[in-house]
């Protein structure tokens, strides 16, 4: 899978302190230390670049490029720093993130990746927010595709975001989530597809979230999805992507398929695993303390 | 063709939990099926059970069609308590908000011996409920339960923050307890995989906050449902404790239970009909009226 770093992220203090003060290090900190890692693209997550737009977007860009060549994902709801972003990639092809089914997101992004050629993820949003289920996720995909492919933007350059939300708030959320990866290359042939993967542990213990963002990136890896934008600097999770933990991606493949696995041959690290597939398929209540259940 | 109603049946079942010691003892729980879902197979041992409020202060601000049916024993918990037994309540719930270190802030021991005074002086099995001060109860709490070691006791509410010190002395004296989190069903659970590490689980009962109607109580139904869903259909170990759903403070203090007697005693059966819908094992109600009410729906079931 295509890792995308997440670490760049307007909502980390040190990040925001740093853009706010035009501080290049801690971003070049950053952006070296996930190149390192082995992420695949960095994520520059802006936020709604209220001030300055254009000139935020430019600065933030050009100080990643000074360090890394990775693509870029230019990850901003505004419109005018998503241009000015774009416009400042020029190492390699970078990635509008995001667009969405909402009628502004259509007007007035969805334009801008067609103008500077880009991959560009595309969201299930619409204006009525979230959908709440398969069905109404792909509803909202195929209707903001379509748009897409009459601006003039193949399918291969889309990236689809199911959208995926914290398990400790939704559970079944997850599972649809899940169940709409499973079938989205067979309703969109060629599209690509990414998730916002660390947003599944969001209100979980800190210590606890990687366990929950690795196994779900396994179990999205086996119906094909295409990338995830996602904590690099969990070495674990990079060596799973990579292939160089093929008994724990078995151990979470026959957990999917079994739900009465036997349990008692396998290590504590699997069993951790087992339970933890156990309960993002929902056939478990998800408490906080998953792992001792 | 004819038509043959479907009928499941369940695998799982919720824990039997008894309160009280000896002839007062009350079973609670053990149902194999959805409450209410008497087309099923499966059982329901032990129906709902109701207790009746008193306090171990005078309460100030309640409405006098509430106050009316105590009002020669509200400075006396212990006549309370008892009018409460000739009322028809199968459990009593003690509420010590004499406690509260927001209010009189009594000591831990004057409230522990006021318990005792009330559990020795009724036939029936008694809830007690601390001031829902997770500092105060993690003293106050413990001090009941050597008080009265032995009486099984239904103690609560222990939370996330003071688990551990209510539970140990629950079961260092032999009473059972109440786990309480704030309407979330993972929060729930969660408290109830801890509180099992160290407790037995077949002495723990779920509060999960009943709000009253109109004012959320559909979060607390949904709960309430959803544990039993888990216990019952899904066999999750660690949902499976009964229910109580202690709603009279939060419908009689709505501006609808307080502007009339017969809308505020409409307030609170509707609310507990709801609830025992949702499959509420023990339901604390005020108005001895509104017990008469619920019983004589439920007998026409």
């Amino acid at each position: 899978m295509i890792l995308i770093g997440e670490s760049i992220h307007i909502i980390s203090k040190g990040v925001s302190a740093a853009v706010k003060e035009r501080n290049k290090k801690p971003i070049q900190d950053l952006a070296v230390a996930q190149t390192e890692a082995g992420a695949h693209y960095l994520d520059l997550n802006m936020g709604p670049a209220r001030k300055n737009p254009e000139e935020t977007a430019e600065w933030l860009v050009k100080t990643v490029q000074e360090v890394t060549d990775l693509p870029l994902s230019i990850d901003t709801l505004n419109p005018v720093a998503m241009e000015a972003g774009l416009k400042a990639c020029t190492k390699a092809r970078p990635l509008l993130n995001s667009a969405s089914g909402r009628t502004d997101s259509k007007e007035e992004m969805l334009p801008l990746a067609k103008k500077y050629n880009t991959d560009v993820v595309i969201s299930v949003l619409t204006d009525r927010g979230c959908p709440p289920d398969v069905d109404s996720r792909v509803e909202s995909i195929m209707d903001t595709v379509a748009y897409a492919n009459e601006l003039g933007i193949p399918n291969e350059d889309i990236w689809v975001d199911p959208i995926l939300l914290p398990v400790s708030a939704d559970q079944k959320q997850v599972l649809e989530a899940l169940e709409f990866a499973k079938i989205l290359s067979d309703i969109l042939p060629g599209i690509k597809s990414t998730i916002g993967l660390s947003n599944l542990s969001n209100g979980t213990p800190e210590e606890l979230r990687g366990i929950l963002n690795r196994t779900y990136m396994t179990m999205l890896g086996r119906y094909g999805f295409y990338s995830a934008i996602a904590d690099v600097l969990d070495q674990e999770l990079v060596r799973l992507n990579r292939g160089d933990l093929p008994q724990i991606v078995d151990v979470i493949h026959r957990a999917m398929d079994e739900e009465d696995l036997d349990i008692s041959s396998l290590s504590q690290q699997e069993r951790k695993y087992v339970k933890t597939v156990s309960t993002l398929l929902g056939r478990t209540l998800y408490s906080h303390s998953w792992l001792e259940d | 063709m004819d038509y043959k109603a479907p009928v499941e049946s369940y695998s799982g079942s919720v824990r039997e939990v008894t309160i009280g010691q000896g002839s007062k003892a009350v079973k609670i729980g053990g149902e194999s099926k959805l409450a209410y879902n008497f087309f099923d197979e499966g059982s329901i041992p032990n129906p709902p059970r109701f207790a009746l409020e008193v306090r171990d202060t005078e309460p100030d601000n309640w409405a006098p069609w509430v106050l009316e049916p105590y009002k020669d024993v509200v400075s006396d918990p212990v006549k309370w308590a008892q009018k409460c037994v000739e009322y028809g309540a199968e459990m009593v719930c003690l509420r010590l908000a004499s406690t509260d270190p927001v209010g009189k802030d009594a000591s831990p021991k004057e409230a522990a011996e006021a318990v005792k005074k009330v559990a020795d002086a009724v036939s029936v099995p008694l809830i007690v409920y601390g001031s829902g001060d997770d500092k105060k109860d993690a003293e106050v709490l413990p001090e009941v339960a050597a008080t009265c070691s032995g009486q099984n006791l239904l103690l609560g509410p222990a939370l996330k923050e003071n688990y551990e010190v209510i539970a140990k002395a629950a079961q260092e004296h032999g009473h059972t307890v109440i786990a309480q989190t704030p309407l979330d069903i993972n929060l729930m659970k969660e408290l109830n995989i801890k509180l099992s590490k160290t407790f037995p689980p077949e002495r723990v009962v779920i509060d999960p906050l009943s709000s009253g109607l109109g004012y959320g109580m559909e979060y607390s139904f949904t709960i309430m449902e959803r544990t039993k869903h888990t216990g019952v259909m899904f066999k999750d170990a660690m949902t499976q404790m009964p229910i109580i759903a202690d709603l009279a403070e939060e419908c009689w203090k709505t501006k609808e239970a307080k502007a009339s007697k017969e809308q505020g005693i409409l307030w609170e059966s509707m609310t507990a009909l709801s609830l025992l819908l949702a499959g509420a094992n023990i339901v604390v109600l005020r108005h001895p009226e509104t017990l008469g009410l619920v019983r004589e729906i439920l007998k026409q079931e």
